[in-house]
């Protein structure tokens, strides 16, 4: 068997990669915009193609259309924006504008648009672009997801041109995201998508079979330009002759020749893809580590430790006190007194054996999560949260004092004598998820819960967590991260994603009362520190009151050629953070 | 005949090779919970990817070899030289339910430390991989079984009743049966799983993949035992009972069908095998049975993740082993049954 495994690899390994395009252009060099860009990092060469792969399709190339990872994530390459966010620090930086100003009312925020910048077709960057984008996304006619990030409480901020390089963008209430929501939305190009936002057919712009007929249609801003799309094979976009940065020796960015993206079947394809030396860069999950870590050497890579990752994975109880139409209880009431009790959830708590999750299921690549955000998020994970390190004695004092008696059978009864026991949902495509689950219900069973499992596929669940709410228990995870404005819909008690109760008119508890307090003012300020304090009290509230009993969050991997230099890996989001800058002395043949 | 059939049976060598291995492997799903040294979910996360543990044989008792866990990030394990811990045998263990009613907690080997035994591995989540194959083995071969006596029910009820009565009847039975055999099987499969399951609890599920599997299978014995009927019943002894004056009920349930049993005995082992890769099938898909449950092919399931290859996890693959087995088993039997009923189709060099 041990001699299989490299065989099978060379077998894989013969497939031909008929990705670099045959025949070799030079790069178009263009005069570089008055507002030049310069790069501090270390100037490298020109060339080379950088090689990744990806599960699944875009389903578009219009980020009005857009609503998945993959589709944003190629958008992000030819779309730049007012701002950039760093993802590796966490900061707002300058990309189509090189300053902003913001008047004292905090509400009143003016750009100055970098000057001399081209799309990758020649014509120049205005403010008529950044004021026709806002147009797009607020036009009722073209519903879109950025519409509803781009508002206080319903109410749409207000763009206008004071000359060709300068806007000015005024929200109706302080908007504390303002600046890191600004900079996820790529500005569009007038001249070119005008006459599609006039006759009605914006969203119908940038889709797929344009993407493939006429690449060079979808203008590019950003470090690359579209070259050709092949559904199920590969996505190539190449160097934009007019990009806006450039190095200290004046040489513009990026170094890259092509970006080729090679769309795989699934995950497994795409690890593979990497492991045996076929692509360059490729998030890996910490169970996989250990044996690509074995090819390093042959293959010439690097696997990099991200650190903790954004997801989180937690379990909860269904809370929702309603009925269905036909008036039964979502819950039976004598386990929505259980749910409802704090004491319980923490018993449960205490009864998880995180660090053996930790240990057995995530390879010990991990750690135990107690709050909300993960480290990942440097800027507002608060590490004092209240613990519940595995404990079940302590679990067994706490479900006493909330009236639990264990009888002489092993099995935990409440006061009138029900016999503790919850079904557990959860999706069943997850499968270090489906492990943790079979963990948790063993970890039950030493307190005398039964817990019944059952997975479902995801729409299902989703179905249950959110519609029909006919559930007892569920496990799913999340993605944190980013700004604390993100996690709204999550933590305010009227929001959809507030899963052990979801759509509350007025909060159940006091303790969802403050939260959704805390969660309105520190919206309502611009100062990070003020706002830190407020969502720090967040992720208090949660950890004591446990809605949503925190598991694991496993750590994150990226893997990389080691021919690529000036790699600088966030540690959330992207892969690799500054494409534009990455250069190699090893061309690919 | 019965007996007669037996002796001609286990005269072949490969009648008696796999009647003696379906036997073991039955009598092991039977006795599982006695055989095991643990229950199917008791976990150990300190121990998980555990490799098999070797038995060595040191102070006059068969000892199990203790192991250390050197790499927690690659799941290595290391031998401790000189370190076992012994057998111990008949002793007292986690309480069990023998056929699910007798209680008891003898097993016949467990090991006193909190050093686990682990003949097959230990899985994602430190689970033994022999307890999960035994408990496994029950569900995987006993829906064999009772799938094979639905079947055979259907489709000699059907079969026999389209052959005799013809007309109207038969039309009927046999435009289903072809629908049934044009539809491709596992898309079938799938599409009755999903239609049927979306609110079905964990437990429901081997009931129901019976039904389904059961469902779909009747449609070939059911031509078969019409094709058979339709022959005999123009043999002189059907007629001889006609002119006797017979009800044709009896004609049918007392002669007609009895002489296809031969037929259905074969069919039967052969089909066998079907229902167990449909479970399998099933399983590994994420369709059938559902954790904390264990079938082979949920097993089999679990272990398609590619680290499983690339770290030579090659335990988890043992439930693929048996399903070969039984299948092979199986079929051998079933060659050897019908050589035995009915010297005739014997195949040549046999």
């Amino acid at each position: 068997m041990p001699g299989c495994v490299p065989l099978l690899l060379c077998l894989i390994g013969l497939v031909p990669i008929a990705c670099t395009p045959k025949n070799k252009e030079t790069r178009m060099d263009h005069p570089l915009p008055a507002g030049i860009d310069t790069a501090r990092t270390e100037p490298g060469r020109r060339g080379g193609v950088f090689i990744d792969s990806t599960p699944g399709e875009p389903s578009t190339f219009n980020p009005l259309v857009s609503e998945d990872a993959t589709s944003s994530g190629f958008i992000g390459l030819f779309l730049d924006s007012l701002v950039r966010n760093n993802a590796v620090t966490q900061e707002v930086e300058p990309g189509l504008a090189t300053r902003w100003d913001i008047a004292p009312d905090n509400k009143t925020f003016t750009f100055h648009l970098r000057p001399g910048v081209l799309w990758s077709d020649g014509h120049p960057f205005s403010a008529d672009d950044v004021v026709f984008t806002f147009q797009a996304i607020y036009d009722s006619r073209y519903p879109n997801r950025a519409a509803f990030d781009l508002s206080v409480d319903g109410k749409k901020f207000t763009i206008e041109k004071i000359d060709d390089l300068t806007v000015r963008l005024t929200t109706p209430e302080i908007y504390a995201p303002f600046l890191e929501t600004v900079g996820g939305v790529g500005l569009l190009p007038k001249h070119e998508l005008e006459s599609a936002f006039r006759d009605g057919s914006l969203l119908k712009a940038w889709n797929v079979s344009v993407a493939q007929k006429e690449p060079h249609r979808l203008l590019a801003t950003g470090a690359f330009r579209l070259r050709s799309y092949q559904p199920a094979e590969r996505i190539v976009f190449e160097a934009n002759p007019h990009y806006w940065r450039a190095d200290a020796q004046g040489v513009r960015l990026p170094y890259v020749d092509y970006l080729v993206t090679k769309l795989v079947k699934d995950a497994n394809a795409s690890t593979l893809a990497f492991a045996t030396g076929q692509t360059d860069a490729e998030g890996l999950s910490p169970d996989n580590v250990a044996w690509i870590d074995r090819y390093a050497s042959r293959y010439g890579f690097s696997v990099f430790n991200r650190g903790p990752s954004p997801n989180t994975g937690f379990i909860w109880f269904n809370q929702n006190p309603g009925h269905d139409s036909s008036g039964k209880p979502f819950v039976p009431p004598h386990k929505l007194a259980w749910f409802t009790d704090r004491r319980f959830r923490q018993a449960i708590s205490h009864g998880i054996d995180r660090d053996g999750l930790v240990r057995g299921v995530l390879f010990g690549r991990g750690q135990p999560l107690w709050g909300p955000e993960t480290p990942a998020n440097k800027k507002w994970y608060n590490p004092n949260v209240t613990q519940y390190p595995y404990n079940p004695a302590r679990s067994r004092a706490l479900l006493a004092e909330a009236g639990f008696t264990i009888g002489s059978d092993q099995k935990l009864r409440d006061r009138a004598g029900n016999v503790v026991e919850f079904t557990l949902n959860t999706n069943q495509e997850n499968q270090l998820r489906a492990n943790m689950a079979t963990a948790f219900k063993e970890n039950m069973r030493d307190l005398g819960i039964t817990v019944n499992l059952s997975f479902l596929d995801f729409g299902t669940l989703v179905g249950k967590i959110q519609d029909s709410y006919d559930y007892e228990a569920g496990m799913l995870g999340l993605t944190g991260g980013g700004d604390p404005a993100g996690g709204i819909s999550v933590f305010s008690s009227k929001g959809r994603l507030h899963q052990w109760y979801p759509n509350q008119k007025t909060p159940a508890t006091p303790w969802e009362a403050r939260i959704d307090q805390l969660m309105s003012d520190q919206l309502h300020t611009l100062d990070y520190p003020t706002r830190k304090k407020y969502f720090d009290e967040v992720q208090k509230i949660m950890s004591d009151e446990t809605p949503y009993i925190y598991l694991v969050t496993a750590n994150a991997y990226v893997g990389l050629k080691d021919r690529w230099k000036n790699i600088r890996i966030p540690p959330l989001g992207s892969l690799v953070w500054n494409l534009d800058e990455l250069w190699t002395p090893l061309l690919t043949p | 005949m019965a007996a007669d059939l037996l002796r001609t049976l286990l005269r072949r060598p490969a009648g008696l090779i796999s009647a003696t291995l379906l036997c073991l492997l039955y009598g092991m799903a039977l006795f599982a919970p006695f055989l095991s040294p643990t229950i199917p979910s008791a976990q150990n996360l300190q121990r998980t990817y555990h490799p098999p543990t070797a038995l060595v044989w040191q102070k006059g008792h068969l000892c199990v070899q203790l192991y250390k866990l050197i790499d927690p990030s690659t799941a290595s394990y290391q031998a401790l030289p000189g370190q076992a811990t012994p057998l111990s045998w008949f002793s007292r263990g986690t309480p069990y339910k023998l056929f699910g009613l007798i209680p008891g907690d003898r097993h016949l080997f467990t090991v006193s430390t909190p050093d686990p035994v682990y003949l097959l591995g230990s899985d994602a989540t430190g689970r033994d991989v022999f307890t999960r194959l035994l408990y496994g083995a029950g569900i995987s071969l006993s829906i064999g079984l009772i799938g094979v006596a639905l079947t055979s029910f259907l489709g000699l009820t059907i079969g026999g009743l389209a052959g005799y009565l013809g007309g109207w009847t038969d039309t009927l039975a046999m435009r289903l049966t072809e629908f049934l055999m044009a539809v491709p099987g596992l898309y079938l499969l799938l599409a009755l799983r999903a239609a049927l399951s979306s609110r079905f609890p964990s437990d429901a599920t081997f009931l129901l993949i019976v039904v389904i599997l059961s469902a779909l299978g009747w449609a070939g014995t059911a031509r078969v035992v019409r094709g058979l009927v339709l022959s005999l019943r123009e043999r002189p002894f059907i007629l001889a009972s006609n002119i006797l004056g017979q009800r044709p009920w009896t004609i049918l349930f007392r002669h007609l069908l009895p002489n296809t049993f031969s037929y259905l005995i074969v069919a039967a082992t052969l089909s066998v095998p079907g229902y167990i890769l449909g479970e399998a099938a099933l399983s590994f898909l994420g369709l059938g049975i559902q954790e904390p449950a264990s079938s082979w092919g949920l097993m089999l399931g679990q272990a398609q993740d590619i680290k499983i290859f690339m770290l030579n996890f090659w335990w988890l693959l043992t439930p693929g082993v048996a399903i070969i087995l039984t299948v092979i088993a199986f079929n051998l039997l079933g060659d050897a049954l019908r050589d035995a009923v009915d010297p005739r189709f014997r195949l040549p060099g046999k």
